[in-house]
């Protein structure tokens, strides 16, 4: 993967801790592969303030819930941290 | 005198209400008949009680499993494994059901899509019964798509094409909720339905349970710690969590209903049982710690108590955010939850007065609610009334 998308990686991982904010995530290994429900026990409602926060750093460059809204119900119960940040690292341009 | 069909889902949290309306309705010398997998639920109907079985008797009826997964899955897995193919098992018998007992009325389960396909197909006027607060709710539009999808295919294969409708379970005549309308709120659209708030039904009578009340001691704050009977005994891990939280605070004692064999590890202020007389209990505890089930949440704020939610499927997710927006619960994550931030939960949730004062507000309006009884006044209007009027409604 390019350094554009592990540095996306990395800010996303930083907007879930930030956003769930409770001790446990904060040490919890998150990497590409960890997915949301599963892995991370997060709700859709939660999973939103997730992506607001992403939206509100990179801001209308993005549509998070454009590209969620043409999803399947099984993409969304699988979707991982790592496939976020592949969106996000498709739609952002890299940095210069 | 009218003529009641109920049917409702293998489920004792559908079950248990309708059983409330059909005694408030056998009491005023209604006639009721049930259409029900009686292998499975026939015994829990009142003696006498007038049964057309649904089953195949084949052993493939749908059943709930996967008690492991959790969250949307669950939901996903719930309409995929259970109701809808439920749903399709069961109208054949459930259309002999109605056209032999000929009923004035039904009272079919929003999850018992069977029964609502058969009353639409033949015109017989009909209210949804609603188990939670949480299934009137939109959810997001992928997966209100992807439910009506699946409600689309199952309605072609039965109905007339003039006779479907985008959410054939939510009954155009009137739709029952057993709670209240606060816990909703309005911060969520619902699906749009002729609704009428009745709040939870009390507890009929349950089998007497044997219970340590001496155990209890005045100069403690107390807790009841209960997942739940469907995911009681999911794992230990949760129960694990609160014991080690609960010894550091002597002045906590905490019930846990759980697997019997977390006793031997339980420190002296947690006391471990299999079953509790919850509805008793309840008046003798400060605090709840729960997974945000419809009834357990409606006991415990009926009787003015605060709680901490660690929802785990299905709902509760949603029903703990609407406990936790009225300002009655806080919520920790089920499968995450450490034991020091379930110390401070605890601490937090027995030192912070606007919780249990909210938790005693709700607890007014669920003792308001009109109830099991108001529900039966609710579908005696409907079954009396004329058909031609309710085409319009």
């Amino acid at each position: 993967m390019s350094k554009h998308y592990d540095d996306i990686l990395s800010l996303v991982i930083g907007k879930i801790r930030s956003t769930i904010n409770e001790d446990w995530i904060q040490d919890f290994e998150i990497e590409g592969e960890t997915r949301f429900n599963t892995d991370l026990e997060i709700e859709s409602i939660e999973f939103v303030k997730i992506a607001d926060a992403i939206q509100a750093h990179y801001g209308t460059q993005l549509d998070i819930v454009g590209w969620l809204s043409g999803k399947s119900i099984h993409e969304l119960i699988g979707l991982s941290v790592g496939e976020l940040a592949s969106f996000i690292a498709g739609a952002v341009p890299e940095q210069g | 005198m009218a003529r009641i069909l109920f049917t409702v889902p293998p489920l004792t949290g559908h079950l248990n209400p309708a059983l409330a309306v059909a005694d408030a309705l056998s009491r005023q010398g209604h006639e009721l008949a049930w259409a029900v997998h009686a292998a499975q639920i026939g015994d829990k109907l009142p003696e006498g009680a007038r049964v057309y079985a649904l089953d195949h008797g084949d052993g493939a009826d749908p059943g709930i499993a996967a008690p492991q997964v959790r969250g949307l899955e669950s939901v996903r897995l719930f309409f995929e494994d259970y109701a809808l193919p439920l749903a399709e098992r069961v109208l054949a018998p459930m259309e002999a059901a109605v056209r032999d007992f000929s009923p004035d009325a039904m009272v079919v389960d929003h999850q018992m899509l069977g029964g609502a396909l058969v009353a639409r197909k033949l015109g017989v006027p009909w209210v949804s019964q609603v188990t939670t607060s949480a299934s009137i709710l939109k959810m997001s539009p992928v997966l209100d798509a992807w439910v009506a999808e699946q409600y689309l295919a199952l309605q072609r294969r039965y109905l007339p094409e003039d006779l479907i409708v985008e959410r054939p379970d939510f009954s155009p005549h009137r739709v029952i909720v057993f709670s209240i309308e606060t816990l909703p709120g309005d911060r969520h659209a619902r699906v749009d339905a002729p609704y009428a708030f009745v709040g939870p039904v009390r507890g009929e009578g349950r089998r007497q349970i044997e219970f340590p009340w001496e155990w209890l001691r005045q100069d403690r704050r107390k807790l009841l710690v209960s997942l739940g009977t469907v995911s009681r005994d999911r794992d230990t891990r949760f129960f694990e969590v609160v014991m080690e939280a609960v010894s550091g605070m002597p002045e906590v004692q905490a019930v846990l209903v759980a697997p019997e064999s977390l006793a031997a590890s339980a420190p002296d202020n947690v006391l471990v049982r299999g079953y509790v007389p919850q509805t008793e209990l309840l008046r003798h505890v400060d605090g709840v710690i729960c997974h945000a089930g419809h009834n357990t949440v409606c006991e415990a704020l009926s009787c003015g108590l605060p709680m901490i939610v660690a929802p785990i499927r299905d709902d509760q997710p949603v029903i703990a955010r609407q406990v936790i927006d009225a300002g009655a619960a806080l919520f920790v994550r089920q499968g995450k939850v450490t034991a020091a931030a379930m110390r401070t939960a605890i601490a937090n949730l027995l030192g912070t007065p606007s919780l249990a004062d909210s938790a005693r507000r709700l607890s007014q309006e669920l003792l308001a609610a009109p109830g099991a009884p108001g529900a039966a006044r609710i579908i005696l209007a409907l079954a009396a009334a004329a058909p031609a009027s309710l085409e319009l409604a």
